[in-house]
């Protein structure tokens, strides 16, 4: 009996001591955050993925002493779906989000939950900024103006070089881009390496899907909300035909992207190209380490030559520091900055600019043997002329085609598997 | 139950120790594997075929959580969520366990079915609502948000329920009124004291299901400095470079104060029950 | 403080305990308990009404409109029902669901109670290392459960799982996008991670049940079998049914486990897709909360006609006991 008394009675210590403690912790970051107390401003910012940004943040914080910026970075589901609970709920928004491209659309939907930076100033920077990317920023109409550009993902071919050495193709990058310089040449290259090293030429059917998709100038939808995978001749048919083609020529391998056996591929040089946009090197660099210096880059034919990723810094409406909010953005991906998130984490900057810089110019990348990388990615970078729209529910669509390629692969029936597909996505969309 | 007279090394005697000792490595398989990732570099993680003994990279690994993420502080933040939760639900479910199990009022079959009409709706899509009224009550970014969910707990009710319904017998409860003895008093002197071994149990699932949950407290905690374990662990997770070695060896940490906290448990479960069981 | 409102119900249930007692001399014993009745339960029915109810009401209310998150919100009567009733990837996330229900959880049931009554023998040995290890499971955070599991079911011919079944001589299963493969490894995933779980709650209930009572059987020449099936089975059965109860909305609700393993491939591919992940995926994926709330909906109705029948037919006579108990 003693022993539960002195149990209930430690139990309610307990309980008021944690929830005095508790309250504590909740008073110091509740004065912390949105107030205006000693006129320090705190602004929070949502990001995800690798970005290297909570050392600039320090940066910025020491020169703007009156500026403290709360840094969050989580998955890049997860942070989407939790901006997308704040904003739908109206509530608890942060100051500052990063959004993925494939992303924006999505939340291009709730326009009136973002700032226009157009108000904010952003016209004086658009030269700044390649064309392309600049617009994709942009609502449908032009006017409204949802974020500025971070980083782009210009694609180039990377290469084993001991692959093609085997397969008695060229190994100078220069040599490699007049070889391989238009679909049939690529082709071509595929079925010889095949044929004299038994590898698989690409990773997987996502890759030779997105040869010709992620060039493609429209892609499943346009600004109308119209499905145009079921019209003739559409481009999206057009690489889905490509990957089953170079599928049947046996050329593609089965390591499903990001996986451990993908890592191991590439470690091991399973096969023999990729085509990858420029962040993808610092993944290699840190999951592929025996990779050293066994990649180069070519530049890809026109055909192929796209864009891969990048994300845009957009500023939420419930923000009651916009000012201060955009004149960070702004920043942050000005040209300087973004050399040093290039030079940091490969970030492959949105200003065309920082291509003519020394520092950029000279960057030999010990990862590709000493090649200076960056002035092929930076020639991909000026040659896309745009990225076609993608739309709202471009990622479930997306993730149809892929489902079908991945049965096509493991013996399906091409054409049913496409039919099936454009049934699904045709559902997806009535909802 | 007793045994009389069973020979020490029959088979069946075996035969239940070799079903326990297999059912026991089955279940430690994969922690004892988090371990040795936690003690090798990242690469180890992919090698083929898997790597399974411990290596020497214990601190090191350790070190680069600590280097990453706030890591005791936001495990502290978790002890204080998760204990907090388990005192008030083991209060409230022993209490309204209580009431279904040994009084009578009117609509009380109704109510406990409407017990269990709360458990089925699926957490994921009350998540916007329930993220509404937080936000609105001022409560984001508090580890106060994120408890009140976690108060309703209607499996504590039911495991509380049909504890006390079995094993407080009613005579107890009478003779004790007739000493004048009021409710409470009862729900102190006399409930209480039988249904500890039931407490153990509840309040090591609602520990542990607190400190594994991760989408609710997510969604409440966005300013890092009020992470708990849970959320900031998942923070290691999000660059290119995914360090296994340092990821598997937060967790790995992580999850050592639940298992003192189910030995600690186990104590008061094992010693209640020698304690014997009731006696008039 | 904003903590102080949860203190609220412990302070009214003190006033109204004492209350209660000041009144004793007047009110007849079964108002006291009527009494007592409400306020024990009210603290639950608190929370229930600040946090339970409106989100509730909120997806009734959401099942009949057309919402993407952000625009208004439009009224589409009972057409989300009819979408969802009529799309088969719905069917076929119930299929999986209940497959992987009876793979994953049903066994969790018959094994847990085996394990409970292995560690409630006097004589064994090790307690405490059996009761730690089969817990353990349950403890590991999800996150390690996801990579442990991803590689040993990793659709390389050199993972674990392949290995195994090499030994048999099957051909290596790619056992994150196969039909099988899929329900199976999740299916043990699920099993490994929540079996602990219900030993324990069987474990509780065993200690429930008094020792005097087992004494006076063997004084009285009972077999431990006959033990077995007069005593322990029948004041066994409420925590068996409880079990059976949470076992099935569990299975019913499965989303974590599923959804880690796939990975990228979770909300896409249809193999192992459950329920809540199809209706995660209308919400979170397609923008589509008003299809995702018709679902739960649907999902709600499923689970009440398939819990009753569970329980029914697991308490067989055990309902005409509890009659005559209570």
């Amino acid at each position: 009996m003693k022993n539960v008394k002195r149990l209930a009675f430690l139990s309610l210590v307990l309980i008021l001591s944690f929830s005095l403690i508790a309250c504590n912790n909740t008073k110091s970051s509740k004065n912390e955050s949105g107030g205006k107390s000693d006129g320090k401003v705190t602004l929070n910012f949502w990001a995800f993925g690798a970005t290297g940004y909570d050392k600039l943040i320090k940066e910025y914080e020491k020169e703007h002493p009156n500026i403290k910026i709360k840094f969050k970075t989580s998955e890049n589901a997860e942070h989407h779906d939790s901006l997308f609970t704040a904003l739908s709920a109206g509530t608890g928004a942060p100051d500052i989000a990063l959004i993925e491209v494939d992303q924006l659309d999505r939340f291009k939907q709730a326009q009136d939950r973002f700032n226009n930076l157009f108000d904010l100033g952003a016209k004086d920077v658009e030269d700044q900024y390649l064309d392309w990317t600049w617009n994709n920023g942009k609502s449908v109409d032009g006017k409204f103006l949802f974020g500025l550009p971070t980083d782009i993902g210009p694609k180039a071919l990377y290469y084993r070089v001991d692959v093609f050495e085997e397969a008695g193709l060229p190994t100078d990058p220069d040599e490699v881009a007049a070889l391989i310089n238009s679909p049939e040449a690529f082709k071509t290259a595929a079925i010889q390496v095949k044929e004299k090293t038994g590898k698989p030429f690409v990773d997987s059917m996502e890759m030779a899907y997105r040869a010709y998709l992620d060039a493609a100038p429209e892609k499943y939808l346009n600004p109308d909300g119209e499905l145009l995978i079921e019209d003739k001749d559409n481009y999206v048919k057009k690489a889905y035909d490509f990957a089953v083609e170079l599928n049947k020529a046996g050329v593609v391998g089965n390591f499903e992207m990001w996986s451990p056996e993908w890592a191991n591929a590439v470690n091991d040089g399973s096969f023999a190209a990729e085509l990858g946009a420029g962040w993808l090197k610092g993944w290699m660099e840190g999951n592929a380490p025996d990779a050293t210096g066994k990649f180069r880059v070519a530049t890809l034919p026109k055909e192929f030559s796209a864009n891969w990723g990048g994300s845009y810094l957009t500023i939420p409406s419930e923000t009651k520091h916009a000012k201060e909010a955009y004149e960070f953005i702004e920043w942050l991906t000005s040209p300087e900055n973004q050399l040093k998130s290039f030079k940091s984490h490969g970030l492959f900057p949105s200003a065309p600019s920082v291509y003519t810089m020394d520092d950029f110019k000279n960057n030999e990348d010990e990862f590709f043997g000493g090649q200076i990388t960056s002035v092929v990615f930076g020639k991909a970078a000026e040659n896309i002329s745009g990225s076609g729209y993608k739309g709202e529910k471009y990622v479930p669509i997306n993730n149809e085609i892929l489902t079908a390629l991945t049965n096509v692969q493991e013996g399906a029936n091409p054409e049913k598997e496409w039919n099936e597909a454009v049934k699904r996505a045709k559902d997806l969309l009535s909802r | 139950m007793k045994q009389v007279g069973v020979k020490r090394f029959s088979f069946s005697r075996i035969f239940m120790y070799l079903f326990l000792t297999l059912a026991s490595l089955f279940s430690i398989f994969p922690f004892y594997w988090m371990f040795v990732m936690a003690t090798r570099p990242s690469a180890a993680y992919n090698s083929i075929p898997p790597t399974l003994t411990p290596g020497n990279m214990l601190v090191e690994n350790f070190k680069k959580v600590l280097n990453q993420i706030d890591f005791f502080g936001s495990m502290w933040n978790s002890v204080v969520l998760c204990t907090i939760v388990t005192v008030v639900v083991l209060f409230i479910s022993s209490l309204a366990g209580f009431a279904f199990a040994k009084f009578k009022f009117p609509g009380k079959n109704a109510l406990f079915i409407a017990i269990l009409v709360t458990m089925i709706i699926p957490p994921q899509l009350g998540l916007i609502p329930q993220y509404l009224i937080i936000a609105k009550a001022g409560l984001l970014d508090t580890l106060q948000g994120v408890m009140i969910l976690f108060f309703l707990n209607p499996l504590g009710i039911f495991l509380m329920r049909q504890y006390i319904s079995e094993s407080v017998p009613d005579e107890l409860i009478e003779a004790a009124k007739i000493d004048g003895a009021t409710n409470f008093k009862i729900y102190r002197k006399v409930v209480l004291p039988i249904i500890l071994p039931a407490f153990a149990t509840l309040g090591i699932i609602v520990f542990t299901a607190t400190w594994g949950e991760f989408l609710w407290q997510f969604t409440v905690l966005r300013d890092p400095e009020m992470y708990t374990i849970q959320v900031a662990l998942a923070s290691l997770n999000n660059t290119f470079k995914v360090d296994f070695g340092m990821l598997l060896s937060g967790v790995f940490w992580a999850t050592i104060p639940l298992v003192i906290i189910f030995l600690l448990f186990n104590k008061l479960f094992i010693a209640s029950i020698t304690e014997g069981s009731v006696k008039s | 403080m904003v903590f102080a409102k949860t203190l609220y119900p412990i302070v009214y249930l003190k006033r109204g305990v004492k209350m209660a007692s000041l009144k004793r001399k007047h009110l007849s014993e079964e108002k006291k308990d009527m009494i007592s009745g409400y306020l024990y339960i009210s603290p639950f029915f608190i929370i229930f009404l600040i946090v339970g109810l409106f989100p509730a009401i909120f997806s009734m209310y959401l099942a009949f409109q057309k919402w993407n998150g952000f625009s208004p919100m439009e009224f589409v009567g009972l057409s989300n029902f009819k979408v969802v009733l009529t799309d088969p990837l719905f069917w076929k996330s119930v299929y999986n669901t209940i497959i992987m229900g009876i793979f994953g959880t049903a066994p969790q049931l018959i094994v847990g109670i085996i394990l409970a009554s292995l560690l409630n023998q006097a004589f064994l040995r090790f307690k405490q290392f059996y009761r730690v290890t089969i817990f353990m499971p349950y403890v590991t955070s999800m996150v390690a459960v996801a990579l442990v599991f991803s590689v040993l079911f990793s659709n390389q011919e050199t993972s674990m799982a392949n290995y195994i079944i090499g030994l048999f001589g099957m051909d290596p299963i790619n056992w994150g996008t196969s039909e099988w493969g899929t329900k199976i490894a999740i299916s043990i995933m699920v099993f490994w991670r929540w079996v602990g779980y219900n030993t324990i709650i069987y474990l509780a209930g065993l200690q429930s049940i008094s020792n005097d009572l087992y004494e006076a059987a063997t004084i009285d020449g009972a077999s431990k079998f006959q033990q077995l099936r007069f005593i322990t089975m029948p004041l066994l059965k409420p925590f068996i049914l409880l079990t059976v109860f949470t076992s099935t909305v569990g299975a019913l609700q499965l989303f974590s486990e599923p959804t880690v393993f796939l990975g990228n491939n979770a909300f896409t591919r249809n193999e192992a897709m459950t329920i809540v992940m199809y209706l995660y995926r209308d919400a979170f994926r397609l923008q589509s909360f008003g299809t995702a709330s018709a679902t739960a909906i649907i999902l709600m109705v499923l689970i009440v006609i398939i819990a009753t029948i569970n329980l029914l037919l697991t308490s067989g006579t055990s309902l005409r006991e509890r009659g005559e108990r209570k």
